[in-house]
């Protein structure tokens, strides 16, 4: 596995907090995120790296962590 | 009610951040290391698999490279380790306000109030191991014990991501005593040709017996190996911490071979100290000088002033005074040389009689260095300097103000 930083489409809201909106994917596919379901800070062990985890549902009711460090975002990738 | 303190110590630290980003340096040996073309090139960390192969921290990188020819060097990222660092004592702070740093890696926490809230002492070591590792990504050593230095020795005592607990002397009696804290290796050379081999020995010995060889230092001895350490785990100040002293140190280019200079370079770092003293709108009374030889030696030193000061000269007098009255010379050259000052205060002291008209000199050297930081601020730290620095430009080029070098604890404390 291997960590893999993305563009992503965010909501900064007015008390400061950051909502992932769109993951951009390969050929700049927008991917809309359905839904958050949890926000946690977690260390990614699979392909190192470390910040706030994103747990985000995808259509299809496919989920995948979005991880948040230091300004930028990275998914883990196969 | 008895004290619970724990030490809690990021294991080997800067590695650990490497290789929390970079997995695949989990199963080679991998240290981190300076920069080799300015002459930093010394093992700041190392990995366990570094470790197992003899690599020590403060060594030369080829002689890390003689024990271990696979060795992968790693240059320092110093933001990362700020970074992490903050985010682990953001999450001490969730188990308790009292947290004292030591250094970037290591802090003590005194969670003697916060067991009624979590449950056991048990329950907080164990959340805190588990999720420095799965929230952070880096793991711990925790030392448990009811005072400061034999919970510090406890988390020496613990293996990576475990926790120990010293609750008597018996549990320690039998080590060595140079694990104890503030015990360096001529020290321990001392207390053994005495016959004081372990901590026990030494707690064991009257305070009067070890305080007739060691000075003042031996009563203190006497008192950590004991566990009677009092002093209490400072509490978190929003406001940040007050700052304790203000320094610079620098690598030089090549090595110093006589005074001529070493009075180079302790004029830059003299004028870039005193400048962040004035920045900080405070004075200071003692001033310290560090120099490090070729064989990684370390020496340090310090003396007050008489009234306290926010002068670059008074810096660089006081340093070359040290030098002379501690007989120093240059059989071994120095590669490393760091000033600073301390006992740092907002208000100016001034004695009553001005009979040599040390005020006016005051004045006349505090204006000139002023005028000296205001030309730097607006056309660059290169564009004035003193005759001396200027006679040997390769020496002398560097900005310690604005290239400040954070140097791991470990370093500047010659371990």
């Amino acid at each position: 596995m291997k960590r893999k930083y993305v563009d992503v489409i965010c909501l900064n809201d007015q008390a400061g907090n950051i909502k992932p909106l769109f993951l951009i994917w390969e050929e700049n596919r927008k991917i809309p995120i359905i839904k958050i379901q949890e926000i946690c800070p977690r260390a990614s062990l699979k392909v190192g790296g470390s910040g706030l985890r994103y747990t985000c549902l995808f259509e299809g009711n496919r989920i995948r962590h979005l991880y948040y460090d230091r300004g930028k975002w990275f998914v883990e990738m196969n | 009610m008895n004290k619970v303190i724990l030490h809690c110590d990021l294991n080997c630290f800067y590695a650990s951040v490497e290789m929390l980003y970079h997995p695949e340096f989990r199963n080679v040996p991998m240290a981190i290391a300076g920069d080799p073309e300015n002459r930093h090139g010394i093992i700041l960390a190392k990995n366990v698999l570094a470790k197992k192969c003899g690599v020590k921290t403060a060594e030369a990188i080829f002689e890390a490279k003689n024990k271990c020819p696979d060795l992968i060097i790693r240059q320092p990222d110093y933001d990362s380790y700020a970074y992490f660092s903050k985010q682990v004592k953001d999450l001490y702070y969730q188990y308790t306000d009292k947290v004292e740093p030591f250094g970037p890696d290591e802090c003590w926490l005194d969670i003697s109030e916060s067991i009624k809230y979590f449950g056991s002492i048990k329950f907080i070591v164990e959340d805190l191991l588990r999720r420095a590792r799965e929230e952070i990504g880096l793991t711990l050593s925790i030392g448990v014990s009811n005072n400061k230095i034999w919970a510090k020795l406890g988390s020496d005592l613990a293996t990576e991501n475990s926790y120990f607990v010293i609750s008597k002397l018996e549990d320690i009696g039998r080590l060595p005593a140079e694990n104890l804290l503030s015990v360096g290796k001529s020290t321990y050379e001392r207390l053994k040709s005495y016959g004081l081999y372990t901590i026990g020995d030494i707690a064991h010995a009257s305070s009067n017996y070890l305080k007739s060889i060691l000075g003042k230092n031996g009563e203190t001895l006497w008192y950590f190996a004991n566990g009677y350490d009092l002093s209490s785990v400072k509490k978190y100040d929003d406001s940040g911490d007050p700052i304790k002293s203000i320094g610079n140190s620098s690598t030089t280019i090549r090595d110093i071979y006589d005074l001529d200079d070493l009075k180079i370079i302790l004029k830059v770092l003299s004028d870039s100290v005193a400048s962040r003293t004035k920045d900080a709108n405070l004075y200071y009374k003692t001033v310290h000088l560090y120099l490090r030889n070729k064989k990684l030696e370390g020496r340090a030193m310090q003396k007050s002033l008489k009234e306290n000061s926010d002068l670059s000269s008074d810096i660089y007098y006081s340093a070359l005074d040290l030098f002379k009255e501690n007989h120093l010379d240059f059989k071994i050259p120095y590669r490393s040389v760091g000033v600073a000052v301390s006992k740092l205060s907002n208000i100016k002291e001034t004695s009553n009689i001005d009979l040599y008209g040390n005020i006016e000199y005051s004045l006349k050297e505090k204006s000139k260095d002023i005028a000296i930081d205001n030309i730097r601020r607006r056309f660059g730290h290169y564009s004035i300097g003193n005759l001396r620095v200027l006679e040997d430009r390769e020496l002398s080029h560097f900005d310690p103000k604005n290239e400040h070098t954070v140097y791991p604890v470990s370093y500047m404390k010659g371990r």
